[in-house]
């Protein structure tokens, strides 16, 4: 990579108005939390149709099933989070209510409202007791429509690592297809980036990207293989990415199923082997025991 | 004819265009194969080959240390594209410039 590679892309933050917070671990890293009980802060991303929503919707519902407060985040304007918690999506972009605009001409959140009141006001009740903020979908084709809700969730979830009274929520975010926000950082909360990527050529490079982007960052980087068939998949998905896979998740009809009648894994499937594997990647995490990628 | 193909991801855009690119430079039409995607990956359903397709992507980025400019069309072609089978010349078309998402 070229020199500079430290900062590659510099020039961004102008169209929001604002830098990114310095980062630091945030207020997670303040509390010697007991084994298994450290707040995950995970973000999914990868290749579209990779099943990112799926597994970060069924990973969100079975973390409150184990009695964690979770917020689940979905920064896709076309959101599939929702559906993979078992909700409906909102009809507009619920952080519309909370801005105004700046005198440069962007907007802001309004005064009173932080990140964590935000949250309170804005986001949704999900299945098994997740809060769901969601940047939400384009209500008409004017893409201007959102902008006010778009930059709002930025600065939302940038308030996120320093936010004193989620110290203790696990948080879970769900990225559009490609490496677009990651670059752009629109998952500082996390501490971990799921990359899912399935034994094929178009979602390995993808996630070959992801990892190379992700080393900007000091976030731990986890492989999960997706719509896994055999072990010869993963062999071929770990010599496409030159990454070990830490955790699979299978191929399995059952998701397919569930995306044909708009419902949620976990509800329309929850002994298949797609939600069992979901569970065990949650376990993984938990004792933090999933092989990162390598960082050089 | 100019073709804009869009969809859900995973849905099957890239593959679609691939093979129309490729038909229609077998048919003997001129093809101009622009992937707009942030996740340039038409190079694969093109043909090109995998390190063909992710050295394409590094270089739109400019994270290679090439030029990561170009003022003409034609120099875009060229600096931005790469020779596929039949003829077809894919360029990168799009790079990630701005913040918002979509």
């Amino acid at each position: 990579m070229a020199a500079g590679a430290a900062k590659p892309y510099p020039q961004f933050w102008g169209t929001v108005g604002m830098r990114p917070a310095r980062r630091r671990p945030g207020v997670v890293a303040d509390v010697d939390w007991p084994p298994g009980e450290r707040p995950l802060r995970v973000v999914v991303v990868g290749k579209g149709g990779a099943g990112k929503s799926v597994i970060a919707g069924t990973m969100a519902r079975l973390l409150a099933r184990r009695g964690r407060r979770v917020l689940a985040l979905d920064t896709d304007t076309m959101p599939g989070l929702a559906l993979s918690l078992g909700i409906e999506a909102p009809a507009t972009p619920p952080l519309v209510d909370a801005v105004d605009k700046a005198p440069h001409g962007c907007w802001r959140l309004k005064k009173g409202v932080g990140p964590v009141r935000a949250v309170q006001r804005f986001s949704t009740l999900a299945p098994d007791g997740v809060r769901v903020l969601e940047v939400g979908d384009h209500p008409t084709i004017d893409v201007k429509s959102v902008t006010p809700s778009v930059q709002a969730f930025y600065q939302v979830i940038h308030g996120l690592p320093e936010a004193k009274a989620l110290q203790a929520w696990t948080m879970v975010g769900d990225h559009p297809a490609g490496p677009r926000q990651t670059v752009h950082d629109w998952a500082p909360y996390a501490d971990t980036l799921l990359i899912v990527a399935e034994p094929t050529w178009k979602s390995a490079l993808t996630a070959r990207r992801l990892a190379e982007i992700a080393r900007h960052r000091d976030a731990a980087v986890i492989v999960v293989g997706s719509k896994v068939r055999s072990a010869a998949d993963v062999e071929r998905l770990e010599r496409m990415l030159g990454e070990r896979v830490a955790a699979t998740v299978p191929a399995d009809d059952a998701v397919a199923g569930c995306d044909r009648l708009g419902v949620a894994l976990i509800d329309h499937a929850p002994s298949s082997p797609a939600v069992r594997a979901i569970d065990g990647l949650v376990e993984g995490l938990v004792q933090g025991r999933l092989a990162q990628v390598a960082t050089p | 004819m100019k073709i804009a193909v869009a969809g859900k991801g995973g849905s099957g855009k890239t593959t679609v265009s691939g093979t129309i690119a490729r038909e229609l430079a077998r048919a003997g039409h001129s093809v101009l194969a622009l992937d707009a995607d942030t996740n340039p990956m038409l190079g694969i359903s093109l043909g090109v080959g995998p390190e063909e397709t992710y050295r394409m992507l590094a270089v739109r980025q400019g994270t290679d240390a090439m030029p990561e400019h170009e003022h003409t069309v034609e120099g875009m072609i060229e600096a931005f594209g790469t020779d596929a089978p039949d003829g077809v010349r894919l360029v990168i078309a799009l790079r990630e410039a701005h913040v918002d998402p979509g």
